[in-house]
């Protein structure tokens, strides 16, 4: 199975009634890959992992894990990969252990000092009965069963939701331990921090159609941010008139925000070069919204439309 | 004052629950009335006041006191009280449990508006039951032309809502106060139990009469209202008392503490922490009740298996054998006089005889309803209850098909089932011989094998309509009405000569048509039933292969 795809999609398809959940999906994951599926909520990602996992059946197209089919082959496909569902429930009434030890039986040969040393990793506590559990705390609960018998390909619904933030950067870690192993990782989250922590490779989801799928490199090479400059007097809309990448300009009084993408060298001569003291800059990361316009604009421009 | 959206919602909630039930009950008022109409009803009315006072039938007895006293006024006022109960135990005490109330509460609302706008749709929707009821009194003598001119019919039906809002309130009450909603629904219908048997039962006893009116159950039926009228002193106790318990439950509920949404201790959860117990309990209710889908779906259902084997095994079984030497010969030859329509609704079967005695009181429509309640409960939640509460998509994340996943459940419902037939069994054969009522062996495994079976056809049909649509509403429903269908057709059907061969029609017939505990087992009998369960879970196990699995 060394050259096959970990995940392969192809043209997968899910209309419920006129509801178009998920569009022609297409992508590849590769072994040894950490792949990021990025979506506002709604978009379609838990609809593309419930395909994928043979919960729902495609309106149309296929998919394979491992080279076997998501439909025909999925009891053999569970056999090496490790699942976490989105909005994550178990059995109240069963402590942590208790669950895992039920999952355990179920998949057979878990070693079970391998679950102990998740638990100790991401500090849960088995004891408690999940029902009594945190939403965090139960997350933990599911991360562990997901891991627990060392799959080949992990697949991730919104998995660091509730989790504190030591607790996310210990589970991401694993996650980039299993990846350096050679297995695969899919996961899927609404922010672009987290993905672009932890993945390789972004899908971007929106509206049930995958928009694109980027390098987390080349995302960051994007850079989109969203800059901020507030100068000694009322601010001049044409100082960064003349320079590309820049968009969405929104003048206030003295100060200017605007979306750019490209270094930030010519951004800070432009404003140097001005005739007015910059008394403050303030950048932040662009949020998800603002990639989507980036790349609605894209692809509006590529067919030759215009962006709305 | 009122708000809209929560009145809005519970109604929507409940009302399919309501008309349905409000349906049935009409449907079963249409084959009651049929029957009665069919029958010779002349012994009635040589059966002493008291006795007809027990069976809700008055005295100068027709078709239409009849009817409407044994169906409305008993199985009717029964169902309805239930549904209210259960309604009002939710009021406030189901929405805790769920985890919502505090949701709902984080509205600019008080807690005594979420209880005023729930009770006000908990009134409306038993006001649309009774009203539906009502309109199938009026419309299916008309349609049996039966004469009904004197009857109270309506008179009857405000008995009924009064009677049925004491129980809604009584629950919403206790739930008010408590938060929980076992404790609410089951100490109401405890009242109403010991109610309906107190007021039934004391007027049969000389000198106690005065009694039966510390229950509230004489409220409801106490003054006959099909044929008095509207007795308004005793709609007035029933009324006040309602208004009483509504405002204590306006002070219970803004008294207290929420409840967190929660998982309690229970006793073996303790047993497994305590050091001198934890290596034993550990093994039982740790590492083996998790060893196997079917195990698991099993140590789920362990209350409700102790439930109904407590009457199966004890009431059931030992009990009532232990009643019957009790009871006077007297009564048993007055009884051997009672119609064929009473004993019909009872399961049929000879008073006289042990086999017949069991049969009314057990065997007939008790068994029944318990296996059925197991089964059911088991089979309707078995694969919807997973999907309702969000885990089928992580018990399926492990390398099992769905097939094994329908077959285990359904081991875990024989298994069960199973169980409590040989308790039924035994309990049986212990009553059999401490009585020395000298019952055949063979026939109480025959009986208590059938009931099994029995059970396990309509839990396998739970089954396959949880693999279809993955709701637990519609499986039980799906399979209720049927089964009471299925009941009232083998029950009433052989009353008449024209229409007894359709009885064969009915599933129950195969269960107790040979009566069992006289004639033993009928091999083809019970190879149907087993036949048609196994054939269920076939279906069961394609209908779910094929559809994609509900998200809560």
């Amino acid at each position: 199975m060394t050259n096959e795809a970990a995940i392969l999609a192809e043209g997968l398809t899910k209309h419920y009634g006129e509801i178009r959940a998920l569009n022609n999906l297409g992508l590849a994951v590769q072994p040894g890959e950490v792949f990021g599926f990025l979506g506002p909520n709604g978009a379609g990602k838990t609809t593309a992992i419930r395909t994928l996992m043979d919960e729902i059946r495609p309106t149309a197209g296929r998919a394979s894990i491992l080279g076997l089919d998501t439909h025909d082959k999925s009891v053999e496909i569970r056999r090496h990969i490790g699942y976490l569902p989105g909005d994550l429930a178990m059995y109240p009434g069963l402590t942590g252990q208790d669950t895992l030890k039920y999952f355990a039986n179920l998949r057979g040969g878990v070693d079970w000092s391998y679950v102990e040393v998740l638990a100790e990793r991401l500090n849960a506590d088995l004891s408690k009965k999940v029902g009594n559990l945190s939403s965090g705390n139960r997350q933990k609960i599911g991360l562990i069963q997901a891991f627990m018998n060392r799959p080949e390909v992990i697949i991730m619904d919104e998995p660091s939701s509730g989790l504190d933030p030591l607790v996310q950067r210990e589970f991401q870690t694993i996650l980039r331990e299993l990846a350096a192993e050679g297995n695969s990782v899919f996961l899927s989250s609404h922010t672009l921090s987290e993905v672009q922590r932890v993945a390789d490779r972004v899908g971007i989801i929106r509206g049930g159609d995958l928009i694109t799928v980027e390098t987390v490199s080349s995302l960051r090479s994007k850079a989109m941010r969203r800059v901020e400059f507030e100068f000694g007097s009322d601010a001049d809309s044409s100082v960064f008139s003349d320079i590309s990448g820049v968009s969405n300009v929104v003048i206030e009084g003295r100060r200017i925000v605007l979306s750019y993408d490209g270094t930030m060298d010519v951004l800070l001569k432009a404003a140097m070069d001005h005739n007015d003291t910059v008394v403050d800059i303030t950048t932040h990361e662009a949020d998800l919204e603002d990639i989507f316009l980036t790349y609605y604009e894209d692809s509006a421009e590529d067919k030759g439309g215009s962006a709305s | 004052m009122m708000q809209h959206s929560v009145f809005a919602r519970s109604v929507q909630d409940r009302w399919r629950g309501m008309f349905i039930a409000a349906v049935t009950l009409g449907v079963f008022f249409l084959f009651g009335m049929a029957v009665y109409k069919d029958v010779d009803l002349s012994l009635y009315n040589d059966f002493p006041v008291a006795i007809q006072t027990m069976m809700g039938i008055s005295e100068g007895a027709d078709v239409g006191t009849l009817a409407y006293g044994a169906i409305y006024g008993v199985y009717g006022a029964l169902v309805l009280a239930v549904m209210a109960l259960m309604a009002g135990a939710g009021v406030i005490a189901g929405e805790e449990r769920n985890g919502t109330l505090g949701l709902l509460l984080g509205n600019p609302k008080s807690r005594s508006h979420v209880l005023v706008s729930k009770t006000a749709a908990l009134i409306l929707l038993l006001v649309f039951a009774i009203v539906v009821m009502g309109v199938a009194g009026r419309i299916v003598p008309v349609l049996l032309d039966v004469a009904v001119g004197e009857m109270e019919i309506e008179s009857l039906m405000f008995h009924l809502l009064i009677n049925t809002i004491f129980y809604g309130m009584l629950a919403t009450a206790i739930g008010a106060w408590t938060g929980n909603g076992g404790l609410a629904s089951g100490v109401s219908a405890g009242v109403m139990i010991v109610g309906l048997l107190g007021s039934g039962l004391l007027p049969l006893v000389s000198g106690a009469e005065e009694y039966a009116k510390i229950f509230p159950w004489y409220y409801f039926d106490g003054g006959r209202p099909v044929l008095n009228g509207i007795n308004w002193g005793h709609m007035a106790v029933l009324v006040s008392a309602s208004v009483v318990l509504f405002g204590l439950s306006l002070v219970g509920v803004n008294r207290r503490d929420l409840r967190a949404q929660s998982i309690g201790l229970t006793i073996v959860d303790r047993l497994r922490t305590n050091p001198l117990t934890q290596k034993l309990f550990e093994r039982v209710a740790g590492t083996a009740k998790v060893s196997h889908i079917w195990v698991k779906t099993a140590s789920e259902y362990q209350v409700l298996l102790i439930a109904a084997s407590y009457h199966m095994f004890l009431m059931g079984g030992i009990a009532i054998a232990l009643i019957y030497t009790a009871i006077d010969d007297s009564l048993l030859t007055l009884a051997e006089q009672l119609p064929d329509t009473l004993m019909a609704l009872a399961g049929g079967g000879d008073i006289s005889t042990p086999e017949g005695y069991y049969t009314i009181e057990n065997f007939g429509l008790m068994a029944p309803i318990i296996f059925l309640m197991v089964t059911v409960t088991i089979g309707s939640r078995a694969l919807a209850g997973e999907e309702s509460k969000r885990t089928m998509g992580l018990l399926l994340a492990n390398p099992i098909s769905r097939r094994r996943v329908v077959i285990e459940k359904m081991v875990a419902m024989v298994a069960l089932t199973g169980l409590l037939g040989v308790l039924t069994f035994v309990g049986t054969l212990i009553g059999s011989g401490l009585a020395g009522l000298g019952m055949d062996v063979g026939n109480i495994a025959a009986i208590s094998l059938m009931a099994t079976l029995l059970g396990l056809t309509f839990g396998s049909l739970a089954l396959a309509l949880s693999a279809a649509t993955g709701q637990v509403k519609k499986a039980v429903f799906g399979t209720v009405g049927p089964a009471l269908i299925f009941y009232l057709l083998d029950a009433f059907l052989p009353l008449s000569d024209r229409l007894a061969g359709y009885a064969k029609w009915s599933v129950f017939y195969y269960y107790s048509g040979n009566d069992p505990l006289v004639n033993g087992l009928h091999i083809g009998h019970a190879a149907l039933l087993a036949g048609l369960s196994a054939g269920l879970v076939v279906a069961a196990v394609m209908l779910f292969n094929r559809r994609d699995l509900r998200q809560g």
